[in-house]
């Protein structure tokens, strides 16, 4: 119930606004707070409800949506299913929190305001969807509908050349989801349901029979070729799809028959195509160059969602699936994947450095930051992947942080080149002190949550058997970056005599009370974080030992 | 034991914290009251682990970061070194916070002052309690913060600001060493703990590359050779902060660390150290000799001490190197203390604009020679018993070596300390001997600060001598500060003492004689310039970095970006193009069919009415069919 509440609540809220007039427009903002602060309790309900000493799936909701008999060509079915595990809890945690602050953000929008809550809504139940949905066609059809609010929350409410940014994002996901679209058609085909198979091929009598052992056995029969066409129920349920054991015999997908295409194994050419779907949403270079412009045009609250919220389900689908459904092409492509997280975290940083625009250089830390997850999860060691979700987590607090503030003065004097100010210290001293706490928990000083996830995707790519240590020898040059585009950006915008483009210091003013009450719980997060991590190691290490049984070398 | 060890721990390095957090809310006068009261409390209670020193190792673990398998915790522990260190850090603490009041009497943002001052002391009692490599980083790193926040405490001053982001870069560059030593380490030995490394000791012989990585780490914090250049930058801070964190402290913290990390130093490791101590010592003791800054020339002389401390851990006297660490935190914060007295009389940094001080400033004065006499390790002072016990270690060190090159290590230690007493000899000469040369404040207006300043200078002044650390003037091995440190017995070559001696008074006499030359002259230039190693690092790193930045950016805009956007182009011209081609192509077939036939009909009209007409119709919406479903 908890997990469909999730979903559905905001989606009725959005509903909700849909249908009220517009002479009720001061209510819509109110009834997006209200909702979203409900989401925050009720993720932190399944926070608190969360055994974590289990490593399966918890909280799981599952309702019999589509069957279609198709005859020979055996049952399809596709299910409401939904539950989570250490992996999706946390991420479930932070985009509740997100959602709740990206409202307050959005507290002065004033252009139609009923289409941008409305939107929004939708927006989180979508995300929700995405992050509890455990039947692939579920979670595809809600990583689907984000883009549709997305789309319009940047071409609607977005800067000068919202159009070109929301149309970019809008193909290149778009893009990535046909990819995942192909490899999803493609695993649907090669995969039968364990259980509802074994009813259906007359080895149980209904599914609460089917035990471990039957389903071993009849995972034997299948790959005998004893189960028949006819009989084999198709199934999108992900936990089926990541056992390699009920890919049937002959198929595409199959792990032991390897058909060659293009000169690559099939499962490899898949592999790839599922990856890039989700690294365009992570983003990792050279797929990244929506992210930039997307961040610059929209405005403060949906650069914050995007940030905070967006780019984690790309490193979502790789835990979840392109990991957990192709183990084999990610330790075969292990280094080519941690080349390519320390590529973002290389190329982010120096690109970073070389910005202008105070909120692109936060967009392309943002890249750098990603790279670290890429990195982690390439490692495949339990320090990597914890570290990769816990770098989820910290970016999508730090970087919520950081869009807000580069929102701050944006609010001020529509500027946001950085060499347009000096010394903002004098006129502004509480938005510099907050500013500094977000810079220096991005660039990762212990204590900030910032340093947790750097430290364990790095000693996770160290310690991994997958990949020569060099990775990261040249990773760790990401902190150093990291400390120079943060603090050259300091030391040119804040500090030093005062002096602005724009001959304006009167409304230069300090932080507003609503401005600090976004700002200033967000530092106390990564702080409170980065001091105690096991609030989030905690919930992801026993899914995490689970998930790596799959790697493990004999 | 009457105070349970662990809520002493916790105690310890609470106060500073929540120091941190009260300062920033107090009443600007309150704080730094509050300060000087905690670091008191702090050095009651390190004073009484001091006496109440545990027999063996006492550790406190905490649990951090518990992954399924694997395990990183927080631990701290007590052994001697922890005992010395939080006492002295303590102590110097307590009296730069006494110094600071009154220096800083009409500062303000005197909160953020003291508040960035309690923060830099917990980070550095971190330091010194860690128990394992991860604490020793996490408060490493929080001390480095400290250091960026009172470096550019004078925020509207742009050198300040670029002093503190140059100063936390390059300790970065150190750190990520330091970090990827870190990770070597766990790799090797899959634990951290630093007590439990320290047994490994007869074990497996640790990786060079490890041991090189962590003192990649000390590089940074103790501005060793290259990345020395911050520290001169670094006095843009406020002088009581030069005197705590870049002399005593915090630039120490790079020779406890490799205190702690010895054992996991091979032998080849140990010869870079060495190598890299005796670069320094030499290349900073030289760079002080022709500044003119009172600061910079204090600065330099520490870099050059602290090489000279790096180099006594290489050749492996840990000993020796920590009595110099602790002999030269008195005299070496004495004598920023007294800088900042003359500073504070005559409004100026600049040495060239002083002269004759000793008449209105005598108790600063000889408080400053007495201090400048332990630096250059003149006989009856500190500092002469820690220069012997490392220079003595080297001279026995490079005597074990299987290459007598290595002899040449010692000799040059040895002439950095003549170096030292030419340069202090000059600095005491310019600020305090001659005639007085500033033009904006009259000799007569300068006068000494008042007891809260001078306080502090004489008392460090006063443990700058001998008897403290030593009966005997002219030997440490007796010394009980020196037996604190467990130091290898071993002989020192007995004519040592008489040619330092010699060789100090003969720098110093040098430095009395000497005539300033020109500015111009190339060996001035080198030596102010320091090597002109920053210029080095402009040329080779800094602008090359901008401009790959740049580069890439260009790239990621107009390559990277250009192929997107030329992907989109593209489908939009295709699109555009079958779309004329439908119109004109397709269609144009169709219409013109249509068109032909109609023609046709019109002609065909003509000639006869009726039912043809209707045939024709008829056939043509078939044509037009059929022409549909095959294209």
């Amino acid at each position: 119930m908890l997990l469909s509440l999730l979903i559905f609540l905001p989606l009725l809220g959005s509903l909700l606004i849909t249908l009220l007039p517009d002479s009720r427009a001061s209510w819509f903002r109110w009834i997006a707070l209200v909702v979203t602060f409900i989401e925050m309790l009720l993720a932190s309900a399944a926070y608190t409800y969360f055994d974590t000493t289990v490593a399966g799936y918890q909280l799981l909701e599952q309702a019999n949506w589509i069957t279609l008999s198709l005859g020979r060509l055996g049952v399809t079915s596709i299910d409401y299913l939904v539950g989570v595990d250490g992996i999706s809890l946390p991420l479930i945690v932070l985009s509740a929190v997100v959602m709740f602050i990206g409202v307050i953000s959005s507290w002065n929008t004033t252009y139609r305001q009923k289409a941008y809550y409305a939107l929004y809504l939708l927006l989180t139940g979508t995300i929700m969807g995405c992050f509890v949905a455990l039947d692939f066609f579920l979670f595809f059809l809600f990583f689907e509908f984000m883009l549709l609010p997305m789309y319009f929350l940047i071409g609607l409410w977005g800067g000068p050349r919202r159009e070109y940014a929301s149309i970019k994002f809008f193909l290149y996901t778009l893009l990535g989801s046909l990819l995942i679209l192909l490899v999803m058609i493609g695993l649907y085909l090669s995969v039968m349901d364990p259980v509802s198979t074994a009813v259906a091929a007359g080895l149980a009598t209904d599914p609460s029979a089917v035990t471990d052992d039957l389903i071993h056995t009849l995972q034997t029969y299948l790959q005998n070729g004893r189960i028949g066409p006819a009989q084999v129920v198709h199934t999108f349920d992900m936990r089926y799809l990541s056992d390699g054991g009920n890919y049937l015999p002959d198929t595409f997908l199959n792990p032991a028959s390897q058909p060659i295409l293009m000169g690559l194994p099939v499962r490899w050419l898949a592999f790839w195509a599922v990856f890039i779907g989700f690294a365009i949403k992570l983003p990792i270079v050279p797929v990244h160059t929506w992210l930039p412009d997307a961040h610059v045009e929209a405005p403060t609250p949906v650069s914050v969602v995007l940030a905070g919220v967006l780019l984690k389900i790309g490193g979502y689908g790789f835990l979840r699936i392109v990991w957990q459904f192709f183990p084999d092409g990610a330790t075969h492509y292990a280094e080519v994947l941690a080349g390519l997280g320390t590529l973002s975290i290389v190329y982010g940083g120096l690109n970073a450095l070389a910005q202008a625009d105070l909120k692109k250089m936060i967009a392309y830390s943002s890249v750098s930051h990603m790279g670290f997850v890429l990195l982690g999860i390439a490692s495949i060691t339990a320090e990597g992947i914890n570290g990769a979700v816990y770098q989820m987590v910290s970016h999508g607090i730090l970087s919520s942080m950081l869009f807000l503030i580069a929102g701050v003065v944006y609010d001020r004097t529509h500027d946001r080149r950085i060499d347009s100010y000096r010394g903002l210290m004098q006129p502004m001293p509480q938005y510099t002190t907050l500013t500094t706490v977000a810079f220096f928990g991005s660039l990762g000083l212990p204590g900030f949550s910032g340093f947790v996830g750097e430290l364990f995707t790095l000693m996770g790519s160290f310690q991994s058997v997958w990949l020569p240590g060099w990775f990261t020898v040249v990773s760790t040059t990401g902190i150093l970056l990291a400390a120079a585009y943060f603090l050259w950006t300091l030391q040119r915008m804040f500090f030093g005599p005062y002096w602005s483009r724009h001959d304006i210091k009167t409304s230069l003013t300090d932080l507003t009370s609503r401005e600090k009450l976004l700002l200033i719980p967000l530092g106390i997060m990564a702080l409170v974080l980065g001091i105690f991590p096991n609030l989030v190691f905690n919930v992801t290490s026993a899914t995490v030992a689970q998930w790596l049984v799959k790697f493990s070398v004999e | 034991m009457s105070l349970s060890f662990p809520v002493l721990i916790a105690t310890l390095l609470g106060l500073p914290f929540a120091g941190f957090l009260a300062s920033a809310i107090a009443g600007r006068r309150m704080a730094g009251g509050l300060a000087v009261s905690l670091s008191s409390v702090g050095l009651l209670l390190s004073v009484y682990l001091a006496l109440h020193q545990p027999a063996k190792i006492e550790i406190v673990q905490l649990k951090w970061a518990v992954l399924s398998n694997v395990s990183f915790g927080l631990s701290f522990q007590v052994d001697t070194l922890t005992t010395v260190m939080l006492v002295l850090v303590h102590f110097i603490a307590l009296l730069v916070q006494i110094y600071s009041l009154s220096y800083l009497h009409d500062e303000p943002k005197l909160r953020r002052y003291f508040a960035s001052l309690q923060l830099f002391i917990g980070a550095m009692l971190g330091i010194v309690l860690a128990g394992n490599l991860l604490v020793l980083y996490i408060f490493w790193e929080l001390v480095g913060l400290a250091s960026y926040l009172l470096i550019g405490f004078y925020a509207e001053r742009l050198a300040a600001t670029r002093a503190a982001k140059k100063a936390f870069l390059m300790n970065r560059i150190g750190d990520a060493g330091f970090l990827l030593g870190i990770f070597l380490t766990y790799y090797q030995f899959d634990t951290l703990e630093l007590a439990t490394l320290a047994a490994h000791q007869n074990g497996i012989l640790p990786l060079t590359i490890l041991g090189v990585c962590l003192f990649m780490g000390c590089v940074g914090k103790s501005a060793q050779f290259p990345l020395l250049t911050w520290l001169p930058d670094a006095m843009e801070g406020p002088t009581p902060v030069s005197a705590l964190l870049h002399a005593a402290t915090m630039v120490a913290a790079g020779i406890f660390l490799l205190a702690r990390i010895h054992p996991l130093l091979s032998p080849d490791a140990l010869l870079i150290v060495t190598l890299v101590g005796t670069i320094t010592t030499i290349w900073g003791g030289y760079s002080a000799v022709f500044q003119t800054d009172i600061k910079k020339v204090l600065a330099f002389s520490t870099v050059s001490q602290l090489g000279l401390m790096v180099a006594g851990m290489g050749t492996g006297n840990v000993a020796g190197s920590l009595f110099h660490l602790l002999t030269h935190a008195f005299f070496k914060a004495g004598l920023f203390l007294g800088a900042g007295a003359v500073i504070h009389a005559v409004h100026t940094q600049d040495m060239r604009q002083m002269g004759g001080l000793r008449k209105t400033l005598p108790i600063t004065f000889v408080a400053y020679a007495i201090c400048a006499a332990a630096l250059s390790g003149v006989p009856f002072f500190a500092g002469f018993l820690s220069k012997e016990a490392i220079l003595g270690g080297a001279f026995h060190w490079a005597s074990e070596q299987r290459s007598g090159m290595l002899i040449i290590i010692p000799i040059l230690l040895l002439l950095s300390s003549a170096m030292t007493a030419f340069y202090m000899v000059r600095q005491l000469k310019l600020i305090f001997f001659g005639s007085y040369q500033n033009k904006l404040v009259r000799l007569k207006q300068t006068h000494e600060p008042d007891w809260l300043m001078r306080g502090p200078i004489v008392l460090l002044a006063g443990l700058s001598v001998w008897f403290w650390f030593s009966v005997n003037p002219f030997s440490a091995d007796a010394s009980w500060a020196y037996r604190l440190f467990e130091p290898k017995d071993e002989s020192h070559p007995i004519w040592l003492a008489p040619v330092s001696i010699a060789l100090v008074l003969a720098g110093g006499w040098l430095g009395f004689r000497l005539q300033e030359p020109s500015p111009n002259q190339r060996y001035v230039r080198l030596s102010v310039y320091y090597g002109f190693i920053d210029t080095w690092y402009q040329y080779f790193v800094i602008i090359p970095t901008q401009k790959l930045a740049t580069l890439l950016n260009r790239t990621d805009q107009r390559g990277v970006d250009k192929v997107v956007n030329g992907a989109g182009i593209t489908t939009v011209v295709l699109a555009h193009l079958t779309y004329g081609f439908d119109r004109l192509g397709v269609d144009g077939l169709v219409n013109g069919l249509a068109w032909l036939v109609s023609r046709i009909g019109r002609v065909t009209r003509y000639v006869q009415n009726g039912r043809v007409q209707s045939y024709i119709t008829a056939a043509v919406v078939g044509l037009l069919l059929i022409l549909w479903w095959l294209l």
